[in-house]
């Protein structure tokens, strides 16, 4: 029986990790190529192991940056948009998710067809006469226009945390507001440590869609010195000249850490939901 | 349940947008505040900002607000601008949508800073700044010329024990010369996408004495389908000699782009280009030359033609036009710019720029050879065509999925030249 | 519970907090979509081409999609293909890696990470550059079919008929964001229930369809919606890795739009395709909400 257990076991560990590899095999060539020289860099384009290296050169000329600004202007940039989008959205998403879910109020099922609605419209019509709403207010190329589309949250959080919530038995709710607890209280107090998994969730999926944001940033902003990384990764290209690759990669990189990092330390928190084992059962 | 109320809501926010799409816009910028994009790679955004340092300080009523950008989503953002009444003052232009700008009124004629001598255009070759002029006016001004040219590797001719091809070298040779690096080396002889878009047709139509597109747009210019057919066919012999990469070849071969290409890396001997190539490529291979593209071989029409390099454009709604003008003659002639520049948007415009630099500046071998080809090539240039028409980037489109299929083997040169014709007179009949 | 047709009461303090707790939501969608939505529409009836004054030209635009425009057949035929053959086998797959991943093991935070990286990196550089050598005409792939005596002219990724096949094969690499979604509702699941179900000495078998299925519905019904909006609205793939190409074959209807909008200049049409999408996926989602009743299982509504 043990082992049995044992060979599962292995298995197991084989089989994830060579699916593994070639889920990460992208990255690590990301992180080969940025770790190459540029005269080389396509020389053996596909091999992991460099033949010259050129470190040095590759992160110290990306962090030069680029359009008269350091890259540490791009990283703070994006960071701070990032936090702040993050937040609202998860916040106000949980707060809207909530209210579709246990509380019966006039025209609930109109407003949540339009959160359904939103999920359904190509953002890349929409950025034109968004482009328009925030020039009328004049919130073209500040940081506001960056963080003011997640915000406020987001169809799809709302949609992933109704589902949740409808997961969860009423009784819950019922016990504690007999206990004398406000809607509000039911929420934070007894409804997110159930809902846990789904905020992590969330959270992780909102960090890394703000982070990575392309479009809306290239529309909305002009200023190099508020250009968040995407915009900056972007200037290092252009297909009609001689390109650094090197720093182009090396950036990438340092990009991607973050978003990485966030996932490994949030990912910890997808643990079982023992909250609600009291009322199963 | 409130019907009411919620048509009342909908025709609010209706009349809310609508007012927004309605209203002027007004810019609130300050005086001699200039607002300039370009589109570019990292020492293009570096060294222009030093230009545009360099320029405030000489003339401190002038501020700079510069909004550098990669070449992806450069256009989509500025066309977003523009909608909204907030284009840049000064924005650079490619040769693909400078009509479509000035066919819908976005840019402001340069003609009147020409003529009074704001812009110094003395300098500038007649045909290459007409590349400029737009439904009527002058909708930006030529920073650089260039024109189509053939890249090769000196190293793999040599290899196959081919001479190094002369200007006046023909299609025939071309081939000639192509094959053997195939049948010595087996490496590419050739390699690029012939319907990458429609600069080396438009070529190839040239040469035969037509226009791509007709005077008004409407539609193609030329009316024998045979040449079309005898370009696909004679790219489609290239590839299945294996000659050239065909489509599915050349998708791998792009992917790591230029710099990577099999005649920069010595696997290939020549590529269809434009006359800068050596030179924005001489960091990573400083071997490669360039010739100009080969001739007809029963015919004498001049196919060249000068091609502008890009332009700067200044904004209708711009309310420092003077100002905007002042600085694109100081860009185009200015030694000092031209010092910073140093060629890297290409051969710069003004022929007395080009003297100077040639004799003060330290270019290498292979810009010496770009500033050398450039004279050369005048004696080559036919009449300048008029600027692509506004759809000029759905017809680009057309031709690849069409040369693509007759290259597949799907349809043959003949049927796809027809089918061109077919899409391509619907498109231009809808854009112009 | 039969649904009778009561008119819901709602009192006024539930509609005070409800609008309270939908206020913040409410401002951005305003702000950033129901203008801009009723702006896009207004742009759809006109000829508007980003850079004139648009026009009425009443409903010129939807005629022109339906009757004259081939490239929109073309595209709608890709999309629809991409969703019906994706959808499916990338929540399989998700379910079965979440599945796997739930259980107690060494390292479990590392695969989960590893898995998950393919979304993180998305529609960059890298990806692009990767996936054309794998499945290019010198790629792993055709070596490994070389091997096995299938000898072909064209590479996958350059055949227009199995180029769509490997956007489709991206797109099931990408299933790390439904496998967290199913692995967070796992998580949800009382590990209790398991342990009775135990003791009844049931198989595992059996417990996965009577506990673990039934009580995932609802994260199965929100990942299928999910996946069939996103999948309409596929564009990075195609967008990065094959621009559309080879011949269209790979011209997904968002990228077509977005061609028409920002380098056709036809902004007017690209909003009138952008609401003709959007009809399409809401059939398809009230559709899926009608069914609901019928297989999702919530547990609030005992």
């Amino acid at each position: 029986m043990k082992r049995k257990k044992r060979i599962h076991s292995v298995i197991f560990h084989v089989g994830t990790c060579a699916l593994g590899f070639l889920m990460i095999y992208p990255l690590l060539w990301l992180l080969a190529s940025s770790f190459k020289s540029n005269d080389t860099m396509f020389h053996n384009a596909f091999s992991l192991i460099p033949e010259k290296w050129d470190i040095v050169t590759n992160y110290s000329s990306g962090f030069a940056g680029v359009g008269g600004q350091p890259f540490t202007t791009f990283l703070f940039n994006t960071v701070f948009v990032t936090v702040i989008g993050t937040v609202g959205c998860v916040f106000v998403s949980l707060l809207a998710a909530y209210a579709f879910t246990r509380i019966k109020f006039w025209g609930s099922n109109f407003w949540f067809g339009c959160v359904m609605m939103t999920m359904m419209i190509p953002a890349q019509i929409m950025v034109v006469p968004q482009y328009i709403i925030l020039k009328k207010l004049n919130l073209v190329d500040t940081r506001i226009a960056l963080i003011l589309p997640w915000f406020f949250g987001g169809a799809f959080f709302i949609f992933l945390m109704t589902q949740f919530f409808r997961g969860i038995p009423k009784e819950l709710d019922e016990a504690a507001e007999i206990d004398g607890c406000g809607k509000f209280a039911i929420l934070f107090r007894v409804l997110v440590p159930v809902v846990k998994p789904a905020i992590v969730t969330s959270s992780i999926f909102a960090f890394y869609w703000i982070w990575q944001d392309f479009f809306q940033p290239l529309i909305f902003m002009s200023s190099p010195e508020k250009y968040t990384i995407s915009l900056a990764l972007n200037m290092y290209l252009d297909p009609n000249s001689y390109n650094n690759y090197g720093g182009l990669f090396a950036m990438s990189v340092i990009s991607l850490v973050p978003v990485i990092a966030f996932f490994i330390i949030f990912q910890k928190y997808l643990v079982d939901g023992i909250a609600m084992d009291g009322i199963k059962g | 349940m409130g019907k009411m109320k919620k048509i009342t809501a909908a025709a609010m926010a209706a009349a809310m947008a609508m007012s927004m799409i309605a209203a002027p816009v007004s810019a609130e910028e300050e005086k001699k505040t200039i607002k300039i994009t370009w589109w570019g790679g990292q020492s293009r955004h570096d060294y222009t900002q030093k230009i545009l340092d360099l320029y405030m300080e000489e003339h401190p009523d002038i501020v700079f607000e510069a909004a550098p950008s990669g070449w992806d989503g450069y256009f989509e953002k500025l066309s977003t601008q523009t909608a909204s009444g907030s284009m840049p003052d000064i924005v650079q232009m490619d040769y693909l949508y400078i009509t479509t700008y000035a066919k819908n009124g976005s840019v402001t004629d340069l003609q009147p800073y020409m003529d009074n001598g704001t812009i110094d255009v003395s300098n500038i070759d007649e045909n290459l700044l007409a590349t400029g002029k737009s439904n009527g006016i002058m909708a930006g001004a030529v920073l650089s010329s260039g024109f189509n040219a053939f890249g090769y590797n000196p190293d793999v001719l040599a290899e196959a024990g081919v001479e190094e091809p002369t200007n006046d070298w023909t299609w025939s040779d071309f081939i000639e010369m192509a094959t053997k690096v195939k049948e010595t080396t087996g490496k590419w002889g050739t390699s690029s996408d012939p319907v990458l878009d429609t600069n080396d047709f438009h070529y190839w139509v040239r040469q035969h004495g037509e226009q791509l597109f007709s005077d008004d747009n409407k539609s193609l210019g030329y009316e024998d389908d045979a040449i079309l057919a005898s370009f696909l066919q004679m790219w489609k012999d290239l590839m299945d000699a294996g000659i050239c990469p065909n489509p599915d070849e050349y998708a791998q071969i792009s992917t790591l782009g230029q710099e990577a290409s099999p005649i920069v890396t010595g696997d290939g001997a020549f590529i269809s280009e434009r006359n800068n190539y050596a030179a924005k490529l001489s960091g990573v291979n400083d071997k490669l030359k360039v010739v100009l593209p080969p001739l007809s071989d029963d015919s004498d029409t001049k196919g060249l033609w000068m091609k502008p390099g890009m332009f700067f454009s200044i904004a209708e709604t711009s309310e420092v036009k003077d100002e905007c003008a002042e600085f694109i003659n100081w860009f185009i002639n200015s030694e000092e710019a031209n010092e910073i520049m140093m060629a890297e948007r290409g051969v710069p415009a003004s022929s007395a720029v080009r003297d100077y630099m040639i004799e003060n500046c330290e270019l290498n071998q292979q810009q010496k050879d770009m500033f050398e080809l450039m004279t050369e090539a005048t004696d080559y240039c036919g009449e300048t065509p008029a600027p692509d028409p506004v759809g000029i980037a759905e017809v680009n489109e057309a031709l690849k999925n069409i040369g693509n299929s007759v290259f597949y083997g799907q349809v043959t040169p003949e049927e796809g030249a027809a089918q061109f014709r077919e899409e391509a007179n619907e498109i231009l009949e809808r854009n112009n | 519970m039969k649904k009778k047709r009561v008119k819901t009461v709602y009192k006024r303090h539930d509609n005070i907090i409800g609008y309270t707790l939908l206020a913040p939501w409410l401002f951005g969608f305003l702000l950033m979509w129901l203008i801009p939505s009723i702006i896009s529409i207004y742009y759809s009836f006109t000829d508007f081409n980003l850079l004139n004054t648009p026009s009425f030209i009443g409903i010129s635009n939807y005629v022109r999609a339906f009757t004259k425009d081939a490239k929109f057949v073309k595209a709608l035929g890709v999309t629809f293909t991409y969703v019906l053959v994706l959808v499916p086998l990338r929540l399989s797959f998700a379910l079965f890696v979440a599945m796997l991943l739930n259980k107690k093991h060494r390292f479990l935070g590392l695969y989960r990470t590893l898995y998950y990286v393919p979304s993180i990196i998305g529609g960059s550089i890298a990806v692009s550059v990767v996936w054309k050598q794998i499945f290019g005409n010198n790629g792993v792939v055709m070596s490994l079919l070389a091997v096995f005596g299938i000898e072909q002219k064209l590479s996958l990724i350059g055949n227009p008929k199995t180029a769509l096949g490997v956007i489709i094969l991206m797109g099931i690499w990408q299933f790390g964001s439904s496998m967290l979604i199913f692995l967070s509702a796992l998580k949800q699941i009382p590990y209790s229930l398991y342990e009775s179900a135990m003791v009844d000495g049931a198989k595992p078998r059996q417990t996965f369809f009577k506990i673990t299925l039934p009580l995932l519905t609802p994260t199965i019904f929100f990942n299928l919606i999910l996946q069939i909006i996103n999948g309409f609205r596929v564009f990075t793939e195609s967008y990065v890795v094959t621009d559309g190409g080879p011949m269209d074959s790979t011209l997904s209807y968002i990228l077509y739009l977005y061609r028409r909008a920002f380098t056709y200049f036809d902004m007017g049409y690209s909003c009138a395709l952008a609401w003709i999408l959007v009809a399409i996926i809401a059939v398809f989602t009230v559709i899926l909400f009608k069914t609901q009743n019928g297989w999702v299982h919530y547990e609030a509504e005992d």
